[in-house]
């Protein structure tokens, strides 16, 4: 992730060169040229993220995540008015009802930026909550309602002061947010399932569970949570403007069948779930797949104003789906489902697949629906769809750098489904945002039901081999080279350079701020005490702690693991093998379910549950709140 | 030869083809292509599934070239089934050196029309095409009719015993008492071939698939019961063949064929779709009369022929220009004797799920006298999985069995699972549409270890014949 300059230089750099942008700009409209609204090399990739045009339809608001700022052209020429810096690592925006502001949300600094867009300047900067990823602002211009990706909730505050009113819970990674047509409910989804409820032998090996979580949006309050089974992974939400249909994209992952090969949808379903008074009662999930081409990693979700049609991207698979909304509802109503299992489904109502640029994600329509705009945040374009002929009429250059690095042609190639057997997953998919999914998966080289392991955090993981749970990849191009290609890809992966830049690319990624730490970085009581019971020698009784079972012997150094290979009483009947590697502490609070087969659904139960014989270490002494103290410490780390 | 004076129509035809997502035109073909035909007196496209000849009357590789048409290979009693290399500077055959001989696989190099022996051996091997890293499969002659091989040409095979004939390292990847030829390497690395149906017992001509290492065979549909053979891939990811005598397709978002409007005429297969998404075919009036060369817009009304020959068919145009190398198949095959096969859920089937919970499975395979053998039975979990150690590299189909030993639902037809190979279907005949659901498979929480019905631990004495036969 870039660093970017000071703010005031970047600003100003902004400014400048966003004046010199309208000097130079031109324009290609209708054409399939590509439209240049450059102005020169900017400091960093854009990496678009989401596109809104404003409520009159005039401008085009681009946030661009790496470049962190938003891009404001004008719709018609896609000429460059501003460029806007915000804050780090942007990932959600939203007008106000009446277009006046525009809301962003920072995830890495977890604030909120606020533009006047009358003078396109950043207002205010707002703290809110721990990764802020989507807002929305309610009708009567009352209320702000942020998701949290890492505290799991949706923030309210006061639109006008920015003063958070209370926290409502919503899913795990809670992260998009949409407000239904009437403005009465706030819908929100999360990117990660929810943890198992009750603790049962069975826990990491169930189908994961997703929710929308409904909010009124008058009284601020939880008044539904509409249940996803089997999902995990649920990202943007749209209505119609009847109100009558709400669609969102997400994954349907097949973690608990042996990942022995790809055919027949045999890692991932791509789908999405329809609701609303146009479906009836019960939500319905139909798949975008197809027998031998799948929708891989649908993203953004937008629905044309007459409701003909609802607009899907695949940022792993490039394209966006054009799905016929009056043949999916009779197919829905004509056909008794589940639809998941059916890869044939999609024939009755997808009307066209249009290929767009690398990693689409965010896309929203022209008032009139002729014109759609999907960002590729791989690519630093804006693909402009005609939608009358459902092709791309022309494609939006942003200012960026000329060339690819490494770095960057590594996160592209993590971000693409196209190595996959017939285009099915790539390494976000299981990845999310490049870190995880929550989620236990059965490999089909450990043998099928055997050795089933829970997939861990990217993030920080530079340093930290050898790699898997057994420590047998000895570095990052052997974990992502020719296992990925054999028992993941099954199909023939890239070249020798290119996976030297994905393992660039992983390397780089670094760990994101910790949010449990004091604002000045030292550590609470809890956690002081907590250190404490980390590192002593010494139980409660008197009694030596041996080196290797002290939690500071195999969690040393800076990210937590002495890097090498020990038997802490964590295997299973159905384990090969004992022998697992220290696991880092890296952003261990946020990685849920823990144990190398995500069996201990939080860290307490590592010590409640799975440890009663103090070989991991030894923890048996500690009472609920000690526990508590060692837990607030990890969370530290 | 007479040449029709609408060869320049190819290139008139050849322009730039709307880009379709996940895949794109060859755009090394928007340039005229010579082009390679085979010519014979009598040809037999099925013949080869019957073990029998499709050239009785030998047949001779032309290439058309500048509008003119000459043989491609001098010296040879026969040659056919011409393969272009995917950079377009190689050919590969089947080509008799006299006419006694077997049909042996060769490889042209078209600039100075050197030629080398690729595969050799006493039985005929015919239809070969390239595959990845230079690799190359195509059938050969046994006993039990053609069964597909691969073969490094340049030795770069892994783990495969050694064709001392031909000095290339071969793997056989069918394994059943029954033909299959080798139609085209589709795009995703896999290989389209033609066998009878049901596989390893039927005759009616029909399509399936098979990764490169001989792992994953199934069928490339389940709408089974007509005649299609001579399936080639198109730009688009379709998948087109001749279905009777007229054309039909596979296209990746159905569970079944769909027709081609197309004149009236009998099909030969074997389609080349040229840049500009034109289709190069071979295509007669009727029996009794010859196959000639035809351009065909898809979807005009009629037919434009480009080369005919009286007295000759003119039959498996290619073009001759490179071409996108399709993906080469890692093959992650374990280093086992056996298979393991896993169900997920046994009651689902295309021809309707099972009402009746089965008790237990039962598996086939064919001794060395054709015989079929019990290997063995397994129990079926509740929810219809079941985990089973089988043969590997030998024919072997299941039945679903109720509490008393009567057959619920039996397989016709037969498959097989490479060593090594480790696959789990969805359902039995479930169909290529019917993904799997996310479920925990209950015979997993019972066990992990599969029931052996690899036969090799039981004695031929107390092995089982099958009470109802082959």
């Amino acid at each position: 992730m870039r660093r970017r300059l000071q703010t005031g230089v970047g600003a100003g750099l902004g400014i400048g060169l966003a004046a010199l942008a309208g000097a130079l700009f031109a324009v290609a409209f209708w054409t399939d040229r590509p439209v240049h609204a450059n102005a020169g090399d900017a400091v960093d990739y854009a990496s678009p993220l989401e596109v809104q045009l404003s409520p009159d339809g005039a401008r085009l608001y681009v946030l661009c995540q790496q470049s962190e700022e938003v891009r404001v052209l004008d719709a018609a020429s896609y000429a460059v008015i501003r460029n806007i810096a915000v804050g780090r690592v942007p990932r959600g925006f939203s007008f106000s009802p009446d277009g006046a502001r525009l809301f962003v949300t920072n995830s890495w600094d977890d604030t909120l930026s606020v533009i006047d867009t009358s003078t396109l300047a950043v207002v205010a900067t707002w703290p809110v909550g721990a990764e802020p990823s989507s807002v929305v602002e309610d009708r009567a211009g009352k209320r702000l309602f942020v998701a949290n990706r890492i505290s799991n909730d949706v923030a309210v505050l006061d639109a006008q002061t920015g003063v958070e009113e209370k926290r409502l819970l919503a899913g795990r990674g809670s992260s998009y947010l949409a407000l239904s047509p009437d403005g009465s409910r706030i819908y929100a989804t999360h990117v990660y399932p929810n943890p198992p409820r009750v603790q049962t032998d069975l826990d990491n090996r169930r189908e994961p569970e997703s929710e929308i979580t409904v909010i009124d949006a008058a009284r601020a309050v939880v008044v539904d949570r509409m249940p996803l089974h089997a999902i995990a992974g649920v990202f943007h939400l749209a209505f119609s403007a009847d109100g009558r249909l709400g669609v969102a994209a997400e994954y349907h992952p097949k973690n608990l069948v042996p990942l022995a090969h790809l055919e027949h949808g045999g890692a991932f379903a791509y789908t999405l779930t329809l609701f609303g008074a146009d479906v009836g009662k019960a939500s319905v999930e139909v798949p975008l797949d197809e027998l031998e081409r799948y929708a891989s990693q649908p993203f953004g979700v937008a629905i044309a104003p007459d409701k003909s049609r609802i607009y899907v991207t695949s940022g792993g698979s490039e394209i966006v789906t054009v799905i016929d909304v009056p043949r999916l509802l009779r197919f829905i109503h004509s056909h008794n489902g589940p639809f998941v299992q059916d890869l044939s489904a999609s024939t009755n109502y997808v009307v066209a697949r249009i290929a767009v640029g690398r990693n689409p994600r965010g896309l929203t329509l022209t008032r009139d629906g002729r014109r759609l705009f999907v960002a590729n945040r791989m690519e630093d374009t804006i693909s402009v769809i005609d939608t009358r002929t459902n092709r791309v009429a022309s494609t939006i250059t942003l200012a960026g750098p000329k060339t690819i690095s490494s770095l960057r042609h590594g996160e592209q190639t993590f971000y693409t489904a196209r190595y996959s057997f017939q285009g099915q997953i790539g390494c976000s998919s299981c990845h999310i945002d490049s870190t995880f999914d929550g989620i236990t998966w059965n490999l089909e080289p450990d043998g099928f039901g055997r050795s089933t392991v829970a997939n861990k955090m990217l993030e920080g993981v530079k340093d930290t081999e050898p790699y898997k749970w057994t420590g047998t990849n000895p570095d990052i191009p052997t974990e992502c080279g020719p296992r990925t290609e054999k028992y993941f890809w099954r199909s023939e992966t890239f070249d020798n350079l290119t996976l030297a830049d994905l393992a660039t690319y992983i390397r780089s990624l670094p760990p994101r701020p910790n949010r449990w730490r004091l604002a000045n970085g030292e550590q609470t009581p809890a956690q002081e005490r907590g250190q404490e019971f980390f590192t002593r020698s010494v139980d409660k009784f008197g009694k030596p702690i041996a080196e290797s079972n002290r939690c500071s012997y195999c969690h040393s150094g800076e990210k937590g693991t002495n890097q090498k290979i020990s038997d802490v009483g964590t295997r299973k009947p159905t384990d090969n093998t004992g022998l697992l590697k220290a696991v880092p502490l890296t952003e261990i609070a946020l990685t849920a379910p823990y144990l190398h087969d995500g069996s201990a659904r939080t860290l307490e139960e590592i010590w409640t549950v799975y440890n009663p014989d103090d070989k991991h270490g030894r923890t048996n002494d500690l009472t609920k709140d000690e526990l508590n103290d060692l837990i607030e410490y990890l969370r530290a780390r | 030869m007479r040449f029709s004076a609408k060869l320049p129509a190819i290139a008139g035809a050849v322009a730039l083809l709307i880009p379709i997502c996940g895949f794109a035109p060859d755009m090394a073909q928007s340039t005229a292509a010579d082009i390679i035909v085979t010519a014979a007196p009598v040809y037999e496209p099925l013949a080869a599934l019957r073990g029998q000849e499709r050239f009785p009357k030998g047949a001779q590789l032309m290439l058309v070239h500048a509008g003119n048409a000459e043989p491609l290979v001098i010296g040879f009693a026969a040659t056919a089934d011409a393969n272009v290399g995917f950079d377009g500077k190689t050919v590969l055959f089947a080509g008799k050196q006299a006419s006694g001989d077997p049909w042996q696989i060769w490889e042209l190099t078209l600039a100075d029309h050197s030629l080398r022996k690729l595969i050799a051996g006493e039985g005929d091997a015919i239809r070969p095409l390239y595959l990845p890293a230079g690799r190359v499969v195509y059938a050969r002659r046994t006993p039990q009719g053609f069964q597909l091989e691969a073969a490094g040409k340049d030795g770069l095979m892994l783990n495969a015993p050694v064709d001392a004939a031909a000095g290339s390292a071969v793997v056989p990847l069918t394994y059943m008492p029954a033909s299959a030829i080798p139609a085209d390497v589709l795009a995703d690395g896999r290989i389209l071939f033609e066998a009878g149906f049901p596989l390893g017992s039927g005759s009616i001509p029909e399509l399936f698939l098979v990764y490169s290492d001989g792992s994953g065979v199934e069928s490339y549909r389940c709408d089974h019961g007509s005649t299609r053979w001579g399936g080639r891939q198109l730009a688009s990811g379709d998948v087109v063949f001749t279905h009777g005598s007229s054309l039909a397709r596979f296209t990746s978002s159905l569970a079944h064929e769909a027709p081609i409007v197309a004149p009236r005429a009998e099909y030969a297969g074997a389609i080349t779709e040229t840049a500009s998404g034109d289709w190069l075919l071979s295509a007669r009036a009727g029996a009794g009369t010859h196959y000639s060369l035809k351009l065909w817009k898809p979807g005009a009304a009629a037919l434009q022929t480009l080369l005919a020959e009286s007295g000759q068919d003119l039959v498996e145009p290619v073009l001759v220009a490179p071409r996108r190398r399709p993906n080469r198949h890692p093959s992650g095959l374990h280093n086992w004797s056996y298979a393991n096969m896993m169900a997920l859920d046994a009651r689902q089937s295309r021809e309707g799920d099972l009402k009746v919970a089965p008790a237990s499975v039962r598996l086939e395979t064919l001794d060395a006298q054709g015989h079929t053998i019990v290997t063995g039975t397994a129990p079926v979990e509740a929810d219809g999985s079941f985990f089973v150690k089988t043969p590997a590299d030998k024919p072997i189909r299941f039945a679903l069995l109720d509490e008393k030993g009567g057959v619920l639902r039996q397989e016709h037809g037969w498959f097989w699972i490479r060593r090594g190979e480790q696959r789990y279907c969805v359902g039995c005949h479930a169909g290529p549409e019917r993904a799997s659901e996310n479920h925990m498979p209950a015979v997993l929480l019972r066990t992990t270890t599969p029931v052996d019905l690899s036969g090799v631990n039981v004695p031929v004495e107390t092995q089982q014949k099958s009470p109802g036969g082959n």
